[in-house]
């Protein structure tokens, strides 16, 4: 009897405990991206597509994202990552990025002795489905290189 | 082997009601002290957290007789001292007004993750419980919050000559000890969020440590791994649906460390406010606040929320 009433209670115990699960989280290294030596310019949401970007560039990118007249570089080059929004697990009220969606890099190259161009190349992610429209390249130029960098301290 | 003998048990009977006696003497009594600033909330909403709440976060509680005997009463008195400590809904103005939302979207949090009310509380008393519902009922408020929709529309504060000439004697260091140090800016992104109280977004850094063990599944992480979220407003959304960066409002530190920091989960954190790069709190306690929180919600992910996960 005294026996009974104690695997009762250590049982109940265990039930008790085994409610505090701390299950461990399942890491996604996937959703990373290197961008190498370039830094961050700044991060942009996007809640109509549900999107969350961060905007990369090199010296050159981050000297004209630091120009109050956004003067392009010669040999400027950006990143923009764009990944799908997620809800945060584990806390109601933070949305995250998850699957990358699209990868877009834009060089600025001298054309002819007075001219500057762009180069600019959109690399589907795996977050891309194949029914979704490609950003217009003229309207995705002029948001990268217009962005000024955002204030660290 | 002998049998313990009817004396034995009559023996262990007298002593244990001794012990049962002494400790309804000790036991302790729950005092209200006065409700100074109650909070004000909507009525659907302050139903739902003082049926299931007030008896352990304010000076208004109510004990059940079964509450009073001890051991039990033991456990109550603990658990209402530090639900008091952590927030008090009878003094709610003790917390600033950017505080008092955290800490509403927090009690959400605690209730969907299944923190709150405790567990052996709701099994004790009716009512204990919150419904689906009733969750719902506080999501919806929560989202309502002047919070959740704040705008950056000041003007941006770029570092000026003052904010840049920190010498490095000047270098800000948290109440615990971390100081400030700017070398995140060379480190790997591993996470970027919209978070809804308060209006901001974020951009969090993690050292080659920290993106190794992400990249190698480790867990917890190694000693050495660090963290850095840097943190500004949002400006307004552009036609398009963009929305960016708008003023920087303050840089939160996360150091692994499992010896020195075993008193925060193995974590050191800090937080610097501002441009001026001003450390948060007022005493070391400050620290308590983080972990608190963190141990909490992300104990699956060694008290990190920012991970990449599947
Ligand atoms: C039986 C007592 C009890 C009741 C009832 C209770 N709490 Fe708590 N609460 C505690 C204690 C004790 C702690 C601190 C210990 C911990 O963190 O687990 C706490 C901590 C918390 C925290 C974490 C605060 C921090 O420091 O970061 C939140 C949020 C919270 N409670 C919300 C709620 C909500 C919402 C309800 C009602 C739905 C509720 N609690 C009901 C006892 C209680
Ligand atoms: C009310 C709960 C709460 C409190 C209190 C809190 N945090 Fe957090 N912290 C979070 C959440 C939720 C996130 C993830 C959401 C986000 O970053 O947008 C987070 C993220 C972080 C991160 C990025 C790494 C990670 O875990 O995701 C750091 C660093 C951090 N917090 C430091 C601090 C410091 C320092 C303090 C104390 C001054 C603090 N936190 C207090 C809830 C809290």
């Amino acid at each position: 009897m005294k026996f009974s009433i104690s695997i009762y209670i250590s049982a109940l115990a265990l039930l008790l405990l085994s409610c505090d699960d701390r299950n461990t989280a399942t890491l996604a290294p996937d959703y990373l991206y290197d961008a190498g030596n370039q830094a961050v310019i700044k991060s942009i949401i996007n809640n109509k597509k549900g999107t969350i970007s961060m905007l990369y560039g090199n010296d050159l990118a981050l000297q004209t994202a630091h120009d109050s007249l956004l003067k392009p570089n010669d040999g400027a080059h950006y990143t923009m990552v764009t990944w799908k929004q997620k809800p945060m697990p584990h806390w109601y009220g933070t949305n995250m990025n998850g699957e990358i969606y699209s990868i877009e890099h834009l060089k600025v190259v001298q054309r002819n002795d007075t001219q500057l161009a762009f180069d600019y190349e959109f690399q589907a992610g795996k977050g891309y489905q194949p029914g979704d429209d490609q950003p217009e390249k003229e309207q995705r130029i002029k948001l990268i290189t217009s962005q000024r960098a955002a204030v660290f301290p | 082997m002998k049998k313990p003998g009817l004396t034995f048990y009559k023996s262990a009977a007298v002593v244990l009601t001794l012990i049962f006696v002494g400790l309804q003497i000790s036991s302790p009594d729950i005092e209200n002290p006065p409700v100074t600033s109650e909070i004000s909330v909507p009525a659907e909403v302050k139903q739902i957290l003082e049926r299931a709440c007030y008896d352990c976060h304010s000076n208004e509680v109510k004990v059940e007789w079964f509450d009073k005997i001890a051991p039990a009463s033991f456990l109550v008195a603990h658990d209402v001292k530090e639900g008091r400590s952590r927030f008090n809904f009878s003094e709610w103005d003790k917390n600033p007004p950017s505080v008092q939302e955290l800490l509403l979207w927090e009690m959400v949090n605690a209730i969907e993750q299944e923190k709150m009310p405790l567990k052996l509380y709701q099994v004790a008393h009716t009512g204990g419980k919150v419904s689906a519902s009733e969750l719902a009922v506080l999501k919806q408020y929560v989202n309502k919050l002047p919070g959740r929709h704040k705008i950056d529309t000041a003007r941006i504060v770029a570092k000026n000559a003052s904010h840049q000439q920190i010498a490095p004697s000047k270098t800000p260091v948290a109440l615990n000890g971390i100081p400030y140090s700017a070398d995140y800016k060379n480190w790997k992104i591993i996470s970027i969020t919209d978070k809804f109280d308060g209006g901001s977004m974020r951009v969090v850094y993690g050292n080659d440590m920290m993106v190794k063990a992400i990249k190698d599944h480790q867990l917890p992480f190694p000693d050495g791994a660090r963290v850095v979220k840097v943190v500004w407003g949002k400006q307004a959304e552009d036609k398009d649906g963009n929305v960016l960066p708008g003023n920087f409002q303050n840089a939160q530190f996360m150091i692994k460390d499992s010896k020195k920091y075993s008193k925060t989960e193995g974590w050191g954190f800090a937080r610097f406010d501002g441009l001026d790069l001003k450390p948060a709190g007022k005493t070391v306690l400050f620290e308590q606040t983080c972990t608190n929180c963190h141990r909490m919600f992300a104990p699956q992910s060694d008290f990190v929320f920012n991970i990449p996960t599947k």
